[in-house]
């Protein structure tokens, strides 16, 4: 708790577009559901505030009886009302508490729900945009950022009653003592606030000397075996040492800024409490108040400071909770460009592909396609060439619907691609990407993520398909084996062939692969091209080829560059033609025939 | 500006082992090792005064308590009293509190950076000087997830954990002095009382609140890792229309984590410290009213009492959340702790031999098993290469490849078998001897921040000349060139990337330069459709040359033209011989070429 007005005076400036009022009211919508506890919180908070006033305030009557009257049965009474406004007090504050907890669990959850639900609908073209460590941070850090302004805000709530109800009291007391009282909070408020800037500044550069030392120690462990090869590890040890003492010093100065500020406030306290007993006494000798007033209004400095403290910093920490907020509703209102006119579910897809006309760019200015036309049969198999940013991937890209193109058509079987039903759709089409991308489950639950209604006997029927079931047997608990994050646990090539299965259970009518272009061992590279011919086997394939086979073995060779097809035909026609294709035949494929590799040897003699 | 134990440094042969200051205490646990730290060279005397200054914090301010009592005593019995000498007291108790305050939280902030300070410092240092077969297990985020995080832990358990704990402490016990010396004895049953439940409720609290904590942290940590996973997937969420499932999947993980936060706040709700504190002052006041009413005590008093029985406000509220502090750093602690205590098996052999190696290298029979390990890597490895020939190691992943590398330097011992290197056993050489002439050009080749220059000479003393002749050998030169500062560019985190083909050949210029008698080069993760693959195969066919080589590539044209092909499965050798040997004996290997190429055996077997 000491953290959190300390957090609101470090917190980071974010530029909000959203007004404060917009935000506030969007935000109480999160709270609807939550209503019940939400007046119950409410309840409880001023009942607490109540209680916890009237202590010092009872307590004053007591010492004013004790100076007069000294009734007894009075005493008893008041003695006996403190004691339960206390336990009152404890048990206003555990209702309050445990309700408030599930309304801010409540609203935090619907908030990461929907803002999840929002950015795992969006097309591609939103996460070129937003980086994936910005988003995991949006949904999970700012939610938990938010609570915890929620939580001050009820805090502070409470203490802004508590301390209303106390002035009200000692204003009809005495004028003067209740005025110093009132002139010193926007001082407070006003010291606690000029060291934000200075704590910001600070908390920047101490937080940037303490990466630097940490990306040198990375640096330095990644590249310990060269170090260790080369010998050079005499060298890396003076510089950390330089690095590590310079962290040091620049946090240690940024520390004891941030721990100037609790004996700059107390010794403001201090001057108060000395004002209140020089004309808090002054008013007692002659008889203005009652020494029970003075411990009320003593009592009173002593219960408000840390009140005060969290008023001072929370708007500030205010802000931040809105900006949290803020974060999560701008990944919900990003708008969605890939917009379906309609929701055609066919029951099969032939895979007749045609752009017509087509005009297409991933961002203003930046043209990838523009009338481009192309028409593809059903079970026809296609090669893309071309170099990078000729297009290749923005025909795979556009006929998945992952980015929504400006002008002209796409036609699947005949209608608009616009009019499916985008999840009947993608169901029917399989999609291989360059980089295989596993799950942490195991290898049959990878495969059968599509669709988990097929059988133990499909999996292995589907492996067999894509090159054999045998190097499945050498893991550790073959199909039941757990990959790890992003199949880690296993080779590249092998998990290029666990997607090819994955595909290929999908059996869709439409296939888009990717080829892969990191290098494989020659045993598995063989295998995967006995997948790769299993799997353009009976339906419309789309390849962005990087295989010399590939290009050898497919229907029709299509080079496009700059968005334009130049040249299409087989890969024979075209090598005669010796033009754009010969091109790029000779940067990318002739590496790999047969002429090439026996050439080699002669090349090193020059 | 260091002290001389701060300079333990095992690298340099003027340290042994014993001048390290923390050896022995990393042995005895996390407490001791943190406490160790603690009273550290001139720690013991800032410790001193931080004590000091705690303890006079607090008499300051119990005695500002009963200065304002007195005072009011004063004012209430109407004697000519000298306001403005008690006014200008209770304000010097305020400021002087207030600056002996401010001097120990300097002192304690400086004992805190310095724990951090030192501890990262220790961390590094031993990391530096282990083995490698130690960095080869160790992942290096999880190694940079306790340099950081649990390092920064240890600052945060010295201020504000332990300093809050010590105050809280002093509160505790100094009013009650105060109360013996300036009140009736008896008053001090309440603190007493208070004092012992609230021990014993703040110990039950502690009890129940950490195992949430743990869980909650916990579950914050797979919330991340599946929104991770899901964004990192997104395509192929999004191919297989999964995005509903993937949705609830991260619900129910958030869910949970609610459930645990609501959990927190139920037995947050229920801090019975905060009760007790209020009901001590309610009998705290009737018990001085009952001594009041009998003339033991007078108003005055009454307030000073009451006044110091709020000095445990403090303690009450700061122990709701000082001692998970506590719980993270130990942990962290241990974890530092763990690393760093791991032994280093490999021994120097500093008297061993140190000759100009040829390069004729022979495995007989050797078994290795890594030391964490249960099977094999690699059983029954034999062959024999002479000097300057070309080895070209194949097989899938996890075959064994890389390993077989690394025991050619001696990077682990193995278990069975001899390795021979000139006719004499690798572990007969001087470790540095033998490292010294072999060079290792690795996967993921790694490039520190800076220049081009300084990557390829790295540690060695060389001229710009010498440089940009391995440059232009490597085919790195024409690049290099093409940089907007040439040899001076800045590469690495902080500066200009370089690709996978640039990167790889100022390796290979970087090998050329320090020119080792057997070269062990990882070409296994180029990409098949480099455009610059004349210029990669030229530079590793000309670092080749007059040198043995092992070779791990994937390249059918390294392999062609080796002088012996080693084919690993599953930690054994099942081919072996030349290119034609291989067509001839392996089904397998000349699969490879019938398959790519679409040959008919019978192609194959002619010429080559």
């Amino acid at each position: 708790m000491v953290n959190i007005p300390i957090l609101g005076l470090e917190a980071e400036s974010y530029d909000r577009k959203y007004s404060d009022r917009k935000l506030i009211k969007r935000v109480s919508l999160y709270f609807k559901p939550y209503i019940r506890n939400l007046i119950i919180v409410v309840v409880f908070l001023t009942f607490y505030s109540l209680t916890s006033s009237l202590v010092p305030i009872l307590s004053r009557f007591i010492i004013n009886d004790l100076e007069t009257y000294q009734n007894f049965t009075y005493l008893i009474f008041i003695l006996s009302l403190i004691l339960g406004l206390n336990l009152l007090n404890w048990i206003f504050n555990y209702f309050r508490q445990i309700n408030s907890a599930k309304m801010i669990g409540g609203v935090v959850l619907d908030l990461r729900r929907d803002a999840t639900k929002a950015t795992l609908n969006h097309d591609l073209s939103f996460f070129d945009k937003y980086p994936t460590g910005k988003i995991v941070s949006r949904i999970n850090s700012d939610g938990r950022d938010f609570a915890q302004t929620v939580e001050l805000t009820i805090e502070l709530i409470s203490s802004i009653i508590i301390i209303l109800i106390l002035l009200i009291f000692m204003f009809f007391i005495n004028l003067i003592l209740t005025l110093i009282f009132i002139f010193s909070i926007p001082i407070f408020f006003l010291i606690a606030l000029s060291f934000r800037k200075i704590a910001r500044e600070k908390t920047l550069i101490g937080q940037r000397a303490r990466a630097n030392v940490n990306s040198f120690v990375k640096e330095s462990i990644s590249g310990i075996q060269i170090a260790k090869t080369f010998r050079r590890e005499q060298n890396l040890f003076e510089k950390f040492n330089k690095i590590n003492e310079q962290s040091y010093k620049v946090n240690l100065k940024r520390a004891w800024v941030l721990n100037t500020i609790f004996p700059t406030l107390s010794v403001f306290q201090g001057v108060i409490i000395a004002l209140l007993v020089y004309f808090g006494g002054f008013s007692t000798l002659n008889n203005i108040i009652s020494g029970g007033d003075l411990y009320l209004f003593l009592q009173s400095i002593w219960l408000l400071f840390f009140p005060l403290f969290t008023i001072s910093s929370f708007w500030p920490s205010f802000q931040a909770g809105l900006a949290a907020a803020e974060r999560s509703f701008s990944l919900i209102d990003a708008e969605p460009k890939v917009q379906q006119k309609d929701n055609i579910k066919p029951n099969k897809i032939q895979g007749k592909i045609e752009f017509k006309n087509l005009s297409f760019q991933y961002e203003e200015g930046k043209k990838v396609f523009e009338n481009f036309n192309l028409t593809i049969e059903p079970g026809e198999r296609v090669a893309l060439v071309g170099h990078t940013g000729a297009g290749k991937s923005s025909i795979a890209n556009l006929i998945a619907r992952f980015y929504e193109f400006q002008e002209g058509e796409i036609l699947i079987d005949g209608i608009s691609i616009r009019d499916y039903d985008l999840e009947t759709y993608r169901k029917k089409l399989g999609i291989i990407p360059q980089t295989p991308f596993l799950w942490a489950n195991t290898v049959e639950n990878n495969i059968k993520y599509c669709c988990l209604s097929a059988t133990n006997d499909d999996v292995i029927k589907t492996l067999d398909k894509v090159g054999g079931y045998d190097w499945i047997d050498d893991l550790p608990s073959g199909l039941e084996t757990n990959i790890r994050e992003r199949g880690s646990l296993l080779s590249m090539g092998q998990r290029q062939l666990l997607v090819f299965a994955r595909v290929l259970i999908e059996n869709p009518s439409i296939l888009i692969l990717d080829e892969a272009t990191a290098s494989v061992d020659p045993f598995t590279e063989t295998r995967i091209q006995e997948a790769v011919e299993r799997v353009i086997e009976e339906r419309t394939s789309i390849i962005i080829a990087h295989r010399l086979w590939t290009v050898r073995h497919v229907d029709r060779i299509i080079v496009l560059d700059h968005g334009e097809i130049i040249e299409q035909g087989t890969h024979d026609q075209l090598i005669k033609k010796k033009g754009k294709y010969a091109e790029l035949y000779d940067t990318y494929f002739r590496h790999q025939s047969l002429e090439y590799i026996d050439k080699v040897k002669e090349m090193s003699q020059t | 500006m260091l002290e001389k134990s701060d300079q333990y440094n095992p690298l340099q042969s003027e340290f042994s082992p014993e001048d390290d200051p923390f050896r022995k205490v990393r042995q005895k646990g996390p407490n001791r090792w943190i406490l160790r730290h603690l009273v550290h060279g001139t720690n013991k005397l800032i410790i001193f005064i931080v004590f000091f200054t705690t303890i006079v914090s607090a008499n300051l301010q119990s005695i500002s308590r009963v200065l304002i009592g007195a005072a009011v005593s004063e004012f209430l019995v109407d004697i000519s009293t000298n306001l403005l000498f008690y006014t200008i007291i209770i304000l010097s108790t305020g400021i002087g509190g207030a600056i002996v305050r401010l001097l120990n939280f300097m002192l304690r902030e400086i004992l805190a950076q310095r724990m951090e300070r030192d501890t990262r410092r220790e961390f590094f240092t031993i990391l530096l000087g282990k083995s490698q077969s130690f960095h080869d297990r160790q992942k290096v985020g999880d190694i940079m997830a306790r340099a950081t995080d649990d390092v920064r832990n240890l600052n945060f358990l010295v201020s504000p954990a332990i300093s809050l704990i010590f105050e809280s402490f002093t509160n505790l016990i100094i009013p009650i002095i105060y109360i013996i010396l300036f009140y009736p004895t008896q008053l001090i049953i309440t603190p007493l009382i208070f004092t012992i439940f609230f021990l014993i409720a703040l110990r039950d609290y502690n009890n129940k609140i950490g195992p949430v904590s743990r869980d909650l942290r916990i579950q914050y940590g797979e919330m991340n890792a599946i929104l991770n996973e899901a964004l990192s997937g997104i395509e192929t969420i999004k191919s297989t229309a999964q995005e509903s499932s993937e949705v609830l999947k991260f619900y129910t993980s958030a869910k949970k984590y609610r459930d645990y936060y609501i959990e927190q706040g139920q037995i947050q709700a229920k801090y019975l410290p905060i009760l007790f504190y209020a009901l001590s002052i309610t009998f705290g006041l009737a018990h001085s009213i009952f001594l009041y009413l009998n003339g033991f005590l007078d108003i005055g008093q009454i307030i000073g009492y009451i006044g110091l029985l709020t000095l445990y406000r403090f303690p009450t509220n700061i122990s709701i959340f000082v001692f998970s502090f506590i719980k993270l750093a130990t942990a962290g602690a241990e974890r530092l702790l763990e690393l760093m205590n791991q032994e280093t098996e490999i021994d120097e052999n500093l008297s061993g031999i140190k000759k100009e190696i040829e390069g004729k290298v022979e495995f007989d029979n050797v078994i290795f098993t890594y030391p964490d390990g249960e099977n094999p890597v690699l059983r029954n490895i034999s062959f024999k290469i002479n000097l300057g020939q070309t080895v070209a190691i194949v097989g899938t992943t996890g075959s064994g490849k890389t390993t077989l590398t690394k025991l050619i330097s001696r990077l682990y011992d193995i278990n069975e078998g001899k390795i021979l290197i000139d006719d004499i056993n690798l572990k007969d050489y001087s470790l540095q001897s033998l490292r010294n002439q072999i060079s290792y050009i690795e996967q993921d080749l790694f490039l520190f921040s800076d220049t081009i220059f300084q990557n390829i000479s790295f540690g060695r003393v060389s001229s710009m000349e010498e440089v940009v002749k391995v440059a232009n050998q490597a085919q790195a030169h024409r690049f290099i060139m093409n940089l907007p500062d040439e040899y001076e560019t800045k590469v690495g985190e902080r500066g200009v990337t370089l690709s996978g083909g640039e990167k790889q050949r100022i390796a290979i210029a970087r090998a050329f330069l320090t020119d080792p008698k057997i070269l062990i080069l990882d070409d296994s993760t180029s990409a098949i459709d480099s455009e610059t693959e004349d210029k990669i195969q030229m530079a590793i066919q000309k670092i080749l040359k007059n040198r043995t080589t092992f070779l791990i590539t994937h390249r059918l044209s390294q392999i062609r033209w080796a002088d012996l092909i080693i084919v690993l499965k599953n930690g054994e050798i099942v081919a072996k011989g030349t290119h034609e040997e291989l067509i001839l004996t392996s089904e397998e290997y000349r699969k490879i070429f019938i398959k790519k190429f679409d040959l008919k055996p019978e192609d194959l077997l002619r010429g080559g």
